[in-house]
């Protein structure tokens, strides 16, 4: 398989993983903790690239510890949950920025960490994507109507006699598994661009529940593949040209809703009039 | 070559940097307290990002001396462009968030992409130059950074009210966007003041830390600027003697502004843990 056709796969297997993944961290909001949790793995893949190591594996044992600093974190009374993603987010930047200044040498180049090159993807990348789209649809075939239940009303969840840690540690599982397969493709800055984007405009657009994940993941293969192909024909960076193009299929849909919103107030009273 | 501590700082780009901390430090503690109060720091981020097509932009255009009227005019559009996102977003404000933030992002980096010297550029914008600011670029920052606290200042009264009683401020007649928006341009306004010498990955921690230390630190009110503003001035100074002397002893490359962002989130990391032997006593006490 040529190195172009690798990239558009595993730029396909992400969007797909957009439907799980993305959905739950917009039903979920937990945006700014996705965001944090991929800006601050930059570490990791250099601490590994370093050593020689995988950098696959090096950004998700850091993605585990960054959870876990930030679960303790948030714990502290009068400390939001912000407060814990955005020191976390700074200490891994400004850990991997420290690492990769003294190693000028570095055999990854760091940008290649931070906005990714899609056209860099190995075969190995690409089964680590598949695995984890196959394990994530899996966990939420089985653990599906718990979370859901726990994340539209979490009062009646404990009401109901469950309890909602382990929905909390599959829920940052999967999100943390997603965000990092996403990153040799698309980086450690623009790493949830192609999983929460697609997924926000499925809520917008989508006409029940049952449909935000289809239509997250068509979303986001769609735009992934556009995004690929403006990079080939016009020569410019294939992170943000996905990144820019998720973005604007979101925009667009926010506009349109705000639209279609003003119409249906402006039309309302006349109705009342009739009547 | 032996430096002492005092000798270090008589070094006109050790001076230079010092100052730019002192400055820093401040609108920092000030406007800190502003992202604390009303749980920006997502919002703030994605300031962070906006900045960075305004750099680039500004770059292309007047060369070093254009980046920082580009930053200032892509952080004023995205103050505004985060305000409306935040109050017409209903439930999905942070996603909105998400996905601009990224896709200004995006926009810087293809945009670098387009240009000559990708890769040097874009460390460069990325990482900072605590060291090497400029005399111009200096006075810039400082503009800058009086600005962001004067428009605090200015609006203390109305953003204090619309944070601790937001019901009784609308109440009262107040317009909140015109509050919310002066909050956000002051913080865009700071991140512009921080971007040239900590770089865009970096600058988040002077907007977050050194107010989550000082909220950690004290109980009273009237402390936490005081407080917000001595944590990253300590973690200022230490850091700058630090990567220097580590630089010239180990004659390698190290970041200043990545150890002084370490030394904070240090601080910020032994705050927490004194206050969670202290919450532990006190329930066991309870």
């Amino acid at each position: 398989m040529n190195y172009f056709a690798l990239a558009a796969l595993e730029i396909t297997l992400l969007g797909l993983l957009s439907g799980v993944v993305g959905t739950l961290i917009v039903l979920r909001r937990r945006s700014f903790f996705a965001v944090a949790l991929s800006h601050a793995t930059f570490p990791g893949g250099v601490v590994f690239a370093l050593v020689g190591w995988n950098l696959l594996i090096g950004q998700a044992l850091f993605a585990g510890l960054l959870v876990l600093i930030m679960t303790l974190l948030a714990r502290i009374p009068g400390q939001g949950k912000q407060v814990a993603s955005g020191v976390v987010l700074s200490f891994g930047f400004a850990l991997g920025t420290l690492l990769a200044g003294l190693n000028p040498g570095l055999g990854v180049p760091v940008e290649a960490l931070l906005v990714g090159s899609p056209l860099a993807v190995t075969t190995a990348d690409v089964t680590a994507t598949a695995v984890v789209l196959v394990l994530a649809l899996l966990v939420m075939l089985v653990a599906g109507r718990g979370v859901l239940l726990h994340t539209f009303d979490p009062v009646g969840f404990a009401a109901a006699g469950f309890r909602s840690w382990p929905v909390e540690l599959v829920v940052t599982g999967v999100v943390a598994a997603g965000v990092v397969v996403a990153m040799p493709a698309v980086g450690a800055i623009l790493g949830v661009a192609i999983l929460i984007a697609p997924a926000a405009t499925a809520r917008i657009i989508a006409p029940n529940l049952w449909l935000i994940p289809p239509i997250a993941a068509l979303i986001g293969v769609a735009s992934g593949l556009a995004g690929l192909w403006v990079s080939r024909e016009f020569d410019v960076a294939a992170g943000g040209a996905i990144g820019l193009i998720t973005t604007a299929v979101f925009l667009l849909a926010f506009v349109a809703q705000w639209i279609a919103a003003r119409r249906r107030r402006t039309r309302q009273p006349t109705a009342t009039e009739v009547r | 070559m032996e430096f002492g501590f005092f000798e270090a700082f008589q070094l006109p780009f050790m001076a230079r940097g010092l100052a730019t901390v002192v400055v820093l430090a401040v609108a920092a503690g000030v406007v800190g307290l502003g992202i604390s109060l009303r749980e920006m720091e997502f919002v703030s981020d994605g300031l962070v990002h906006a900045v960075f097509p305004g750099l680039v932009v500004g770059a292309a255009i007047g060369g070093t001396a254009g980046l920082l009227p580009g930053a200032v005019v892509a952080a004023l559009a995205a103050a505004v462009l985060f305000t409306v996102l935040e109050r017409r977003g209903g439930l999905g404000a942070d996603a909105s968030i998400a996905v601009v933030l990224t896709g200004l992002f995006s926009l810087g980096v293809v945009l670098v992409s387009r240009q000559e010297g990708y890769v040097s550029q874009l460390q460069e914008l990325l990482f900072g130059r605590l060291l090497t600011v400029t005399e111009a670029q200096f006075w810039q920052t400082v503009v800058v950074a009086i600005a962001a606290v004067a428009v605090m200042l200015l609006t203390a009264r109305a953003q204090l009210f619309r944070a601790f009683d937001p019901a009784g401020f609308e109440a009262a007649g107040f317009r909140t966007f015109r509050t919310d928006l002066a909050l956000g341009v002051a913080v865009a306004l700071l991140v512009v003041a921080g971007v040239q010498a900590l770089g865009v990955l970096m600058v988040i921690a002077l907007l977050t830390v050194p107010m989550a230390a000082a909220r950690l630190l004290t109980p009273r009110f009237a402390l936490l600027v005081p407080i917000a503003i001595l944590v990253p001035l300590v973690a200022g100074i230490a850091g700058l003697w630090l990567s220097f002397t580590w630089s010239v002893d180990a004659d390698a490359t190290v970041s200043p502004g990545a150890v002084v962002v370490l030394l904070l989130v240090a601080i910020y990391g032994l705050a927490a843990m004194a206050r969670f032997a202290f919450a532990g006593g006190s329930r066991g006490r309870a």
